[in-house]
């Protein structure tokens, strides 16, 4: 909880190995959100180094990236709405498929 | 003096180091583990930058002094959000002049001022009046060729795969289609002006009107800075390939043949390098230490580059990883003790 009263949380954002020479090894930092969708806003926006690789023109996740909210595929979430709370965790990963 | 050549694979950059002699090598790496390494340049003021890329995360443009300590710009080359166009690689960077150019896929020219920090598209190739008509080759839709006449900056030549070459005479503000003399690959319904399909080109920098240009359709060359282009092929039993480049110190030319664009396999099985000594007017059989059976592998567009030193230095990797070395000019050839991952660029650079 802020200073401010309002509902924002410090969520951790653990990042795949293969992004550490864009992040140079800082693989896990935190930021402040309301919700998931705030957090993911917040990514692109502070760190555009990071948001360039998770993003696409679209706005939106890459089509192959994952994000996980405390292990929850926020694609099959109805909205990006959802509250998030102290201590939470945004997980990217890479869809893997195929062999 | 020394030697440095960037070998970017699609699993990471690799760096070859020798001295003047360049007998030996060290190889280093890989840099950028699990990320393509599409190109590689150097500018004036010795700082390298790659482009980098992967499948999953996008491209991006790469920094540094040492070829150690890396730094990825914030703002690269990029469309924008909400657009019909998606960047997802950086085909070629070209420093010029305090100038960065870079060609990226899908097809577009960005232009940088401050070292590739920031970036600005060249609006009136990237959103070219037959740009809805563009259809991709088979490496995608890609601008991956850049010249800028060094007489005179204004004037820019950008190649894209399926489209052809593009020249400007206004510092990028207009762009005309410059392809008469070459046939068509994918002819438009609308445009007339396009469906070329430019694999790779090369500028004599003394006379800069004069470029060569490998193309699906064969080798070419124009005299008239894209005018005109005429068939230059006397000795090649194949037209098709993909890289070309150019030696500024003795002005040879090599291209590497390839059987047809159907098969787009070294013929037989026999690897073959082609030199020109006469601008293209004829071209030889380079073979000496290259393998000449069951050889079914291929030098990409990016994946060649000489280092206009004295005898000259022709540097070459192919797709299934093998690095190739000559340091007679392309008179006999060394495989360096290396396998590595499909290798997407070759880039040589001179220490003083």
């Amino acid at each position: 909880m802020l200073e401010d009263g309002g509902n924002m949380a410090t969520v951790q954002i653990r990042l795949p190995s293969v992004m550490g020479t864009v992040v140079e090894g800082a693989l896990q930092f935190s930021i402040e959100a309301e919700s998931v969708g705030g957090a993911l806003e917040v990514i692109a926006k502070r760190f555009p180094r990071v948001g360039l690789h998770l993003f696409d023109e679209t706005g939106g996740l890459r089509p192959h990236v994952l994000c996980f909210h405390n292990g929850k595929n926020t694609r099959w979430l109805d909205n990006l709405d959802g509250a998030v709370n102290q201590g939470d965790t945004l997980l990217f990963m890479q869809a893997v498929s195929g062999g | 003096m020394g030697v440095v050549v960037v070998v970017g694979t699609a699993k990471g950059a690799f760096i070859l180091r020798s001295n003047k002699d360049r007998k030996s090598w060290e190889i280093e790496g890989p840099l950028f583990k699990g990320w393509k390494v599409t190109t590689a340049a150097r500018d004036a003021d010795g700082t390298y930058l790659f482009g980098t890329a992967s499948d999953v995360y996008g491209a991006a443009i790469q920094k540094s002094k040492d070829l150690k300590t890396w730094r990825q710009v914030s703002a690269g080359p990029a469309y924008a959000e909400g657009g019909k166009h998606t960047l997802t690689q950086v085909w070629k960077i070209l420093p010029h002049n305090g100038v960065c150019y870079a060609g990226v896929a899908e097809a577009g020219l960005f232009r940088s001022e401050d070292g590739g920090e920031s970036w600005e598209p060249f609006t009136g190739l990237n959103e070219h009046r037959t740009r809805d008509a563009w259809c991709p080759g088979a490496g995608g839709l890609c601008a991956h060729a850049i010249l800028v006449d060094p007489r005179n900056p204004k004037r820019i030549w950008c190649g894209i795969s399926g489209v052809g070459v593009f020249r400007s005479d206004d510092g990028g503000v207009s762009w005309n289609a410059k392809n008469n003399g070459v046939p068509v690959i994918i002819e438009d319904k609308d445009y007339s002006d396009i469906g070329f399909c430019v694999h790779a080109l090369a500028q004599d920098p003394n006379s800069p009107d004069r470029i060569y240009r490998q193309d699906h359709r064969g080798m070419f060359r124009t005299r008239d800075g894209g005018e005109n282009w005429e068939r230059i092929e006397n000795g090649l039993d194949s037209g098709f390939g993909f890289p070309v480049a150019r030696d500024r110190a003795s002005g040879a030319l090599f291209i590497v043949p390839l059987e047809s664009d159907e098969y787009r396999v070294p013929k037989d099985g026999r690897f073959q390098v082609f030199r020109s000594r006469d601008d293209g007017d004829s071209w030889q059989p380079l073979s000496r230490g290259l393998p000449q059976e069951n050889f079914f592998s291929i030098v990409l567009r990016g994946a060649m580059d000489v280092d206009h030193l004295d005898p000259g230095g022709v540097y070459m990797g192919t797709t299934s990883g093998d690095v190739f070395v000559s340091v007679d000019e392309g008179d006999s050839w060394t495989a360096l003790p290396c396998r590595l991952p499909r290798v997407q660029c070759v880039a040589a650079f001179v220490d003083d």
